[in-house]
């Protein structure tokens, strides 16, 4: 009796449970519907009209996907975008972890240093991205009058214009980025959980500070590098148009050679008022970090334990 | 022995020379725009020292006197509020029952959840733009403020790790005592979990301080323009036929917009720091 009584009991709070859960849970449905599902079943049918900034619209079928695959433009930018992610990615990994080696040396002053280190990825990209439009300027550039001391003549050149140079700035500039300077603390923590007696054993065979990198560091912080490599990729993806429209502006100069796809979507859409064809090319950039979101979504299945 | 000894001397000086190269690396720009800020335009456009040459203050007189920044800074600081007001009451809300109860469809809701975090996003940005233009919303700030109280995905998954880590005992003495859901939720999660609220709206101020995308696509007019915004587009004129950028007012402009970041650094580093490093680590 005693025992039935205790069943129905537990099973009508399940269902009250179910319904005071889904009462929690009902502003994300509502903004879930309205912000992200509806908008992505709009944006399929916006890229088959050749619909315009100021709204008229007309059905046009695939006109949008032919003109998009036949486009030197679209193709240039798609380029742009894979490699301005991966090379940033792996640019921006590589200092983080020079930075959280560096931090992880013990010795006085580190507080100062970690905050040289991190206080740029948390100020706003405009204002890095003015900084070093001017930095790397022709006229009255800093790097240029610094080179111009060693070079002991006058050194004009305009990095962020020129063919030859625009990338490796661009790509050092990313250094200054949010995405760095979080890899950085994460790194630190994962370096600090590195057991001592790994070192210790690798002093006694002899080991060199570069031979105790690759054998006992690296490796024991593969799977937080893999992450955060995997997990910049989208952010690399969200994060590159504050960083390049105000510092290549939206042609991506020069001659379209930053241009990714958040920026040729921008300039499609308010500066050639194509708002159809914005939403064709939003579909590649959505279906690029589906591919991307689907790889760390696998990864994360593997390296990192949402449940306890 | 003394020579061991000196050998780990030098080995230190090295990582200070190189730690002391590296800072400088990353703290340059910051010292260019706090110094620009201080030179005249002609000197800023003609000269490459870094410290200023004829120090002056017109640069902030001028982003004071005749440039609205208080407008930006209204319109920032309400955009900052708003959005972090909304996502820590909503986030808030949604993680609770993913965190603490058992009901049908939670697996698949929470896997939704973690697929829209990886959506980025920019690409639903004109659809978006399309349907705030219908209802009217476009060139105000309710297109950010407004989807922050229907909950982030990102901030959800955030909130219910840290609700998760609570020890559920607590719920269940919580409910011996003859609290509900809703009563635990506010009387015992809420107050426990303060440090990590405080977290969340550290991370989602110093978001929307330093964000540019969304502004750019749905604001218009001066009068909703955010800081960031302003410093791409205020802060240049044309004389006669040329158009100039006003550099030094850029920097000075550039230079207030960097000190809440800084400030907060030191005196919420727990919250920031802190924040940032379990974000990384578990989204």
């Amino acid at each position: 009796m005693a025992n039935r009584k205790r069943t129905k009991t537990s099973s009508s709070i399940r269902r009250k449970d179910t319904r005071t859960a889904y009462a929690f849970i009902s502003p994300w449905i509502i903004g879930f519907v309205c912000f992200t599902l509806f908008p992505i079943i709009f944006m399929f049918r916006v890229s088959l009209t050749n619909r315009k900034l100021n709204g008229v619209s007309e059905f046009s079928g695939m006109q949008n996907y032919v003109n998009m695959f036949k486009s030197g433009i679209f193709w240039n930018s798609i380029w742009v975008t894979l490699f301005f992610t991966i090379v940033m990615v792996i640019v921006t990994t590589i200092w983080a972890v020079i930075m959280a080696l560096l931090l992880n040396q013990k010795q006085k002053l580190n507080g100062i240093f970690q905050f040289c280190y991190f206080l740029p990825s948390v100020i706003p990209s405009v204002a890095l991205a003015y900084a070093f439009r001017t930095i790397f300027g022709k006229e009255a550039g800093l790097f240029n009058a610094f080179l111009s001391i060693f070079a002991g003549k006058n050194v004009a050149v305009n990095w962020l214009y020129d063919h030859a140079t625009v990338y490796m700035v661009v790509f050092f500039i990313t250094l200054f980025t949010y995405n760095t300077g979080q890899m950085m603390l994460i790194f630190r923590s994962g370096l600090s959980d590195v057991p001592m007696e790994l070192y210790e054993a690798c002093e006694l065979d002899g080991a060199g500070a570069a031979k105790k990198f690759f054998s006992v560091t690296l490796p024991m912080i593969s799977p937080l590098v893999l992450f955060n490599a995997v997990n910049g990729c989208v952010s690399a993806l969200n994060g590159s148009f504050a960083l390049l429209y105000p510092l290549t502006g939206e042609s991506g100069n020069p001659d379209g050679m930053t241009q990714v796809l958040s920026l040729l979507i921008y300039k499609e859409a308010f500066s050639n008022m194509k708002v159809g064809y914005s939403c064709a090319l939003s579909v590649v950039l959505f279906l690029i970090a589906a591919l991307f979101g689907a790889l760390l979504f696998g990864l994360s299945q593997k390296l990192v334990y949402y449940e306890n | 022995m003394k020579s061991a000894k000196t050998k780990k001397r030098v080995s230190q000086l090295w990582l200070y020379l190189l730690k002391t190269i590296v800072a400088v690396i990353m703290f340059l720009p910051i010292i260019w725009i706090a110094t620009g800020g201080f030179k005249t335009l002609t000197e800023f456009t003609t000269s490459s020292r870094i410290i200023p040459q004829n120090f002056t203050l017109e640069n902030f007189t001028y982003i004071f006197r005749s440039s609205n920044i208080f407008l930006y800074v209204r319109n920032t600081v309400l955009l900052m509020l708003g959005t972090t007001i909304g996502t820590l009451f909503s986030s808030s809300l949604v993680a609770y029952p993913l965190a603490r109860m058992e009901f049908k469809g939670k697996n698949l809701i929470f896997s939704i959840i973690i697929a829209t975090m990886m959506i980025p996003n920019i690409a639903l940005i004109i659809p978006q733009y399309i349907m705030f233009g219908k209802i009217g919303w476009l060139d105000s700030l309710l297109p950010m403020i407004i989807p922050a109280f229907f909950a982030y995905p990102y901030n959800v998954f955030l909130f219910r790790q840290y609700f998760r880590s609570i020890p559920k005992e607590l719920d269940e003495s919580a409910t011996i005592d003859g609290c509900s859901r809703v009563q635990i939720f506010f009387k015992v999660l809420v107050p426990l979990s303060k440090p990590t609220y405080a977290t969340i709206a550290v991370l989602s101020c110093v978001f929307w301080w330093n964000e540019l995308t969304q502004p750019v696509f749905y604001i218009n007019s001066d009068e909703w323009r955010t800081l960031t915004m302003a410093l791409m587009t205020s802060y240049m004129y044309t004389s006669g036929n040329a158009f100039v950028i006003n550099w030094p007012s850029i920097m000075a402009a550039a230079t207030l917009m960097i000190l809440p970041p800084m400030l907060l650094y030191f005196f919420g580093n727990r919250f920031l720091v802190g924040g940032i490093k379990t974000t990384g680590l578990k989204g």
